[in-house]
């Protein structure tokens, strides 16, 4: 045990200081980042076909289908939008701007919660990836409990679903019982892509339809996967703790 | 008045009997006249309690003495502990039994009589008469199991035996009381000696065995338990067939000398802790609705003996305070007991008449399609054999354990030593009790609707179940008044004058809570209820304000599964496995496969299936069953000649000794 | 096949030897056999699908997409006595933090019997990447179990390199072994914290928990993703190491495996932890071969086969590569062997780092297709034998099938729980490393 001891000590304080201070840039790779046009009147049109899943338009580029494959960079599109890109609201997703996405005038759905929010975690259908980026933040780097977040082992225990995946159709009935077993007032965020709009496999036959057509959204976290800050980003705009309401910069 | 109560007292004796006989006439009118008999039973023994001894007409017995029907302080507490199961039990037989034979009402009127009549003797010859009737007569109630198979007549047999061992046991103490005294009159003996010892130990067993305490207790459990002696009889046998045993001990014992020898209390102690332990034990295991309630009868009966054997080793060391106090708490423990096992019998009729079966596993439903009253029954009667405040059971186990933990004043080591194991084991047996009565609550009570929904007839099962189940709530909440009312059991028993060991507490109103000591345990009963109620006030007044309920109904969360799923839930014998694995070496537990293979890959390449079976054994079990099949081997022999396994040739014994009773009244007057 | 440790045979080798591990696997177009030769330590691969006699359904490599959902993912007996009913788990509980099911056939305390159920999380990848370009299909192959994506992508597109008969730059392939052994290290991290966190051992899991995610992020730093999506996709890596990058690389695994070092070391003085996996849901040699197991689960069960070793292709040949192995088959074991792979592992990277090709260093052959259009890729995934049968036309993929190591191995787990009590759940489980997300397709 002693040596336990001496072994945490001796690795410091690795925690983030994510939101007080930006996210680092070890934090986040390139891809932890939307993309955002140069140009947008001359990069989008550009870059359109050369978009796997359909995300960039004449006019904007759709966040929530963005599965950050990078082949559009280069093209007039480079990862530089903020990391804090988690919105209220789906259409919200489609601003084209390198700042962080505004947060929309009216009380969080779960400010009368205070500073403690309490997640379940539901896959409907993930690769993975987005559930053990939610799990990582319960790692050293992140300690999510110092923001008084903690995971719960039931959705009888929790204010919040977290919600990676595609909704499969073997999935839409667990998750239903599990929106129904959280008590009132209950939150759901969607992380990553797949719940967003089905990212990658979008289309695909045999699968129910994105998120927000089964349970009431409250937060999108776009990316594939969102890294561990850009999902706290987006847990933090449930009860108004995120960077931007405390920096009055919305 | 006395004298007036003196007839009330005949009247009910009488009226029992006679209930017996109307039976034959009419199954109904047996009940009415024993629920009749029972409430003027009841009249009787508060009138006892309250305005001293009671003695009705007497007559000039075999032997000479003038005899009468009697209750003093200590006859009178437990003729009002078997009246209140007993309006209990007769209304509900009343609903209950549809049998066409009125054997079932005839055995159970002359069961109550027989037991009724030997708390009443005056003289131990009477009381013997007692005892044998009711051993006959309790006998033939067992045999009226349904579906009267081998298993009936094999548990059946080993009840007649252990009935008879113990008659016979009672007969070398009544002996040796008349060797002491010269009289069979219920005088005090003030020697001491090697021969009061002998009284001692054959009380303790005989009396013990009708108690069921370990290691009698197959005779507890088994006929009710293996034959699914009909509900009422279960209750009748469970609740007070047990409390003449007591009876017939606490008589026992307060005709010897005192101070007594402290092994004595130490002795009964051990048997008791012994009991308590293994009673839980076999509880938590127990699948079956019955046999449930009676192994937690064992226990129960072997806190009577744990309290008891305090008194007597406190009385040996001088401990004049802690004597009675053990002594209340030992009554209190029986009072409580009888109260919550007669609901719990009763609900498990209830339950088998919704369900058609004992087993737990298959019992479990949806609650809200169940009679409200025989809901809060059950949950008052489960909880309080739990012990949970603020129940009759709470009250009693909370008197004993303070008894036990003032073990330490005891002057010898060996014999704290002894309070200690005890004191160790009646602690697990509470946590394992509270597994057994969670199980029997949440997995029979909360059962499947029958099929045609709640008949007449289940409204008449309940009701009684709700009664008993108000009054274990008013024995507890009431606790220290009914301390009071029963000073005169305890003062009769110790032969001295004594206070009931109330008093008061900060603002509690003197005489409000139970002290255990000068000063140890406090406790006040109505204070635990007036708290619920001032806490229920405040949710009240929120409602009041405008508060909503805001309920909202959802299924249970299974892990995303359906509830239900597969058509399978968890089943009792699941809930309680894990006691079966942690206490393997006591329970024997093994596991036996058939049909088992190896699992490998070629084996499953067809599908294989086998059976598992987790088995515990009760090792005294091992011995009685090879008793049983002496008994069948003798039985085998007999066959021929009087044992020919036909009712109506047992009912002729039952008769012949009614005859017999018939005519010692008749010679007697 | 013209690459080391196969041999192709014109019929099928008799696979009742118990010494040999078979897959026996039947598409639509041309059944055929894959034997692990132990003794001989070749992969056979032979004409001739099931044979019913030997191969259990349980045997049968089979796809997901072809199962009913909700589907049983490993035999079981049927167990029936007083008391006992079935239990299910999940397919939403946080003690496994993915979509599947285990139904647990219980008299309470004791695991009767287990079945994985899967199929919840099915996304249905083989329908979604029929007909679309290799390019956009590797987009949904590397994200069909996004912490295995390095080996699948390189599974993947082995299997249609194969098929095309196309050579790849030796450079490529080095940065395919540089991924996935990143990767392997990240997951066998992973699982070491995961069964430090039902041993609860908090502080180790702490300790674990941050260098899988150091792991991470020195994935995000050398390939701009955390999860290396796109990293390995075709037109070349996605960022080429430069001798600069390659010290920085080199400097801060270091750091790493002095890190794990110390870590693995506290974990096996640990009580808390090594008591708890030790004997836990046993696999024995012989029911590792019998079933089929691959990966740490085979090697800790005894049996040395890796196929980095045994079907080696760059950088493999060129490197030394220890070969891990336990005897003890319970969890513990599997445990260790992951530990010593993690050293292995970093042992693989520090050597690689060292030796990095010159850019334009020349190709590396492909395998050969076992039929015109259709190619096998095998790779040694984190938790094992991964392999994709892959058919392309005009540069699109036309058919995939996928044998997942977690698919191998789920049997080898619910032979090992039965018998055992509900506690051992989580240590058996996490030893496995398994993911739902491979098996469900
Ligand atoms: S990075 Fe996003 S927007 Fe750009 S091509 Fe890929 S999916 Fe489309
Ligand atoms: S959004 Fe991307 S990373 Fe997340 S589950 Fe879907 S495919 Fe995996």
């Amino acid at each position: 045990m002693a040596s336990w001891i001496e072994q945490s000590v001796s690795r410091g304080i690795l925690t983030s200081r994510y939101p007080k201070a930006a996210a680092t840039d070890d934090e986040t790779p390139p891809t932890g980042r939307p993309p955002v046009p140069e140009s947008p009147a001359t990069s989008l049109p550009a870059a359109r076909d050369r978009c796997p899943v359909g995300a960039i338009t004449e006019t904007a580029v759709d966040q929530g289908k963005c599965i950050r494959c990078a082949r559009c960079v280069g093209a007039g599109l480079s990862f530089s939008g903020s990391v804090e890109a988690a919105t209220r609201s789906r259409s919200d997703l489609l601003r084209i701007s390198a700042g962080p996405t505004p947060v929309p005038d009216g009380a969080p759905p779960l400010a009368g919660l205070g500073r403690s929010l309490h997640l379940f975690l539901v896959d409907v259908g993930s690769c993975n990836a987005c559930n053990l980026e939610v799990l990582a933040l319960a790692n050293p780097y992140y300690d999510l409990q110092r923001l008084g977040i903690f995971f719960t082992n039931s959705p009888r225990h929790a204010d919040v679903l977290v919600v990676v995946g595609v909704p499969t159709a073997e999935m839409v009935e667990p998750l239903r019982r599990a929106y129904d077993a959280l008590p009132a007032p209950k939150a759901v965020v969607a992380v990553g892509a797949c719940p967003i709009s089905g990212g990658v496999f979008a289309g695909t036959e045999g699968l129910a339809s994105a998120l927000d057509g089964l349970v009431p959204v409250d937060v999108y976290v776009p990316g594939c996967p969102p890294t561990p800050t850009a999902i706290l980003d987006g847990l933090l705009k449930l009860n108004g703790r995120d960077r931007e309401t405390r920096e009055g910069r919305r | 008045m006395t004298a007036l109560l003196g007839f009330v007292l005949t009247a009910a004796v009488v009226g029992f009997f006679a209930g017996a006989a109307l039976s034959v006439v009419r199954r109904d009118l047996g009940y009415a006249t024993a629920l009749a008999a029972s409430v003027l039973w009841l009249v009787a023994a508060v009138g006892a309690l309250v305005a001293g001894p009671v003695t009705g007409p007497s007559w000039s017995g075999p032997l000479g003495d003038a005899e009468s029907l009697s209750l003093d302080g200590l006859s009178a507490f437990f003729a009002l502990a078997t009246a209140i199961v007993w309006v209990a039990t007769s209304a509900y037989s009343l609903a209950y039994d549809d049998r066409p034979s009125p054997l079932l009402a005839f055995c159970y009127a002359l069961t109550l009589g027989s037991i009724a009549l030997l708390v009443a003797s005056s003289s131990l010859l009477l009381f013997l008469v007692g005892w044998e009737t009711m051993t006959l007569a309790s006998y033939g109630m067992i045999l009226q199991a349904h579906g009267r198979s081998g298993r009936v007549f094999s548990a059946a047999f080993v009840f007649l035996a252990f009935g008879e061992a113990s008659t016979l046991l009672v007969l070398v103490a009544v002996a040796g009381l008349h060797a002491m005294s010269g009289s069979f009159l219920e005088v005090p003996v003030a020697t001491a000696g090697a021969l009061a010892s002998i009284v001692f130990v054959a009380a303790l067993i005989g009396f013990g065995l009708k108690m069921g305490v370990a290691p009698f207790h197959m005779s507890e459990w088994l006929p009710i338990a293996h034959s699914s002696a009909p509900s009422n009889a279960s209750a009748v046998l469970s609740s007070t067939l047990t409390l003449a045993g007591a009876y017939g001990l606490f008589r026992v014992i307060s005709l010897l000398p005192s101070p007594p020898p402290v092994w004595w209390g130490a002795l009964m102690l051990g048997i008791g802790a012994i009991s308590v332990l293994l009673g839980a034990l076999f509880a938590a295991v127990s699948e079956h609705s019955k046999g449930l309630p009676a192994y937690s009868t064992i226990e129960n009966n072997g806190l009577i003996l744990v309290a008891l054997g305090i008194a007597l080793i406190a009385r040996a060391d001088g401990l004049a305070e802690l004597a009675v106090f053990a002594l209340f708490a030992a009554f209190y423990q029986a009072l409580a007991h009888a109260i919550a096992k007669t609901a719990l019998f009763l609900s498990a009729g209830y339950l088998e008449h919704g369900t058609h079966t004992f087993d737990l596993n298959s019992t479990h439903g949806r609650a809200k399609d169940a009679d409200r009253a025989a809901r809060l029954g059950t949950i008052a009667a489960t909880l309080s054999l739990a012990a949970a405040p603020p129940l009759a059971g709470f009250v009693s186990e909370w008197m004993v354990l303070e008894a036990l933990f003032q073990s330490y004043r005891f002057s010898a080591e060996w014999v704290q030593f002894v309070g200690l194991l005890a004191g160790a084991a009646v602690a697990l047996a509470a946590g394992l009790i509270l597994v057994a009565m969670v199980k029997f609550l949440g997995f029979s009570f909360l059962w499947k609707p029958s099929a045609t929904g709640p008949t007449a007839r289940a409204r008449g099962l309940a009701a009684p179940v709700g009664a008993v189940g108000a009054v274990v709530l008013a024995v507890g909440v009431g606790a220290p008044w009914l301390l009071g009312l029963i000073t005169p059991s305890v003062a009769a028993f110790a032969h001295t004058a004594v206070a009931a060991p109330v008093g008061s507490l900060l603002s509690i109103p003197d005489g409000w809570s139970i002290l255990s000591g000068s000063p140890f345990g406090i406790l006040s009963p109505p204070a635990v209820p007036i708290g619920l109620a001032a806490g229920a006030a405040v949710a009240l007044g929120y409602f009041a304000l405008g508060g909503g309920f805001g309920a909202r109904r959802v299924e249970p969360w299974m892990a995303g599964s359906p509830p239900g799923c597969d058509g399978e839930t968890y089943t009792s014998f699941g809930y309680s496995t894990g006691i079966r694995i942690m206490m393997r070496s006591v329970l024997q537990t093994r596991e036996v496969r058939t049909g088992t293979g190896a699992g490998t890959r070629a084996e499953l390449a067809t599908p294989v299936s086998y059976n598992v079976d987790l088995e515990v054994l009760d090792v005294f079990k091992v011995f009685y069953d090879d008793l049983v099949r002496f008994g069948d081997a003798v039985a085998a022999a007999l066959k021929a000649g009087i044992m020919t396994g036909r009712l109506g040739q047992y009912l002729a014994y039952i008769l012949v000794v009614t005859l017999v009773v018939v005519i010692y009244v008749a010679a007697a007057a | 096949m013209r690459r080391p440790g196969w041999r192709v045979e014109p019929a099928a080798a008799p696979r009742a030897d118990r010494a040999s591990r078979a897959l026996a696997y039947a598409p639509e177009d041309g059944a055929f056999s894959l034997v692990n030769d132990y003794s001989e330590g070749m992969s056979v691969l032979a004409p001739g699908g099931p044979d019913p006699a030997f191969d259990t359904p349980w045997a049968v490599w089979r796809t997901a997409a072809g199962a009913a959902r909700p589907h049983a993912l490993a035999p079981a007996p049927e167990v029936e006595g007083y008391g006992v009913f079935t239990f299910p788990y999940g397919p939403l509980s946080m003690g496994v933090p993915e979509a599947g099911r285990f139904d647990v056939r219980t008299y309470g305390e004791r695991v009767l019997n287990l079945v994985p159920v899967g199929g919840f999380k099915s996304r249905r990848v083989r329908a979604a990447v029929v007909g679309q370009t290799v390019v956009d299909a590797a987009l949904r192959v590397e994200r069909l179990a996004g912490n295995f994506s390095a080996a699948h992508v390189a599974a993947f597109l082995d299997a249609v390199e194969s098929a095309e008969g196309r050579a790849v730059p030796t450079e490529e392939w080095w940065v395919r072994g540089l991924a996935q052994e990143l990767q392997r290290i990240y997951n066998h991290v992973h699982v070491i914290a995961r069964v430090a966190e039902a041993a609860s051992q908090n502080v180790g899991l702490a300790q674990t928990h941050a260098l899988a995610e150091e792991v991470l992020r020195t994935q995000g730093a050398v390939f701009g993703h955390r999860w290396l999506f796109g990293a390995l996709l075709p037109g070349g890596p996605a960022r080429r190491l430069d001798p600069t990058d390659r010290r920085a690389l080199a400097t801060r695994l270091g750091r790493l495996g002095d890190e794990f070092e110390r870590l693995w070391r506290l974990f096996l003085e640990s009580r808390t932890f090594v008591d708890r996996i030790q004997g836990t849901c046993p696999v024995a040699r012989d029911a590792a071969v019998e079933w089929g197991a691959v990966g740490p689960t085979l090697r800790a069960s005894g049996v040395a086969w890796d196929d980095r070793l045994r079907i080696p292709v760059a950088p493999y040949t060129d490197l030394f590569l220890p070969l891990p192995h336990e005897s003890g088959g319970d969890a513990l074991a599997r445990v260790a062997t992951r530990a010593e792979e993690v050293r292995a592992s970093f042992l693989v990277l520090e050597q690689m780092l060292e030796r990095w090709p010159a850019a334009g260093a020349g190709d590396e052959p492909p395998g050969s297709a076992v039929a015109p259009g259709r190619g096998l890729g095998r790779v040694e995934a984190p938790s094992g034998d991964l392999v994709y049968d892959v058919r392309v036309a005009a540069g699109r993929v036309v058919g995939l099938d996928l044998r997942s190591p977690s698919q191998a191995n789920w049997p080898l787990f619910a032979a090992g729980m039965r018998d055992a009590v509900f506690t051992d759940f989580h240590f058996a489980f996490e030893s496995f490393g398994f993911a739902f997300a491979e098996t469900d397709g």
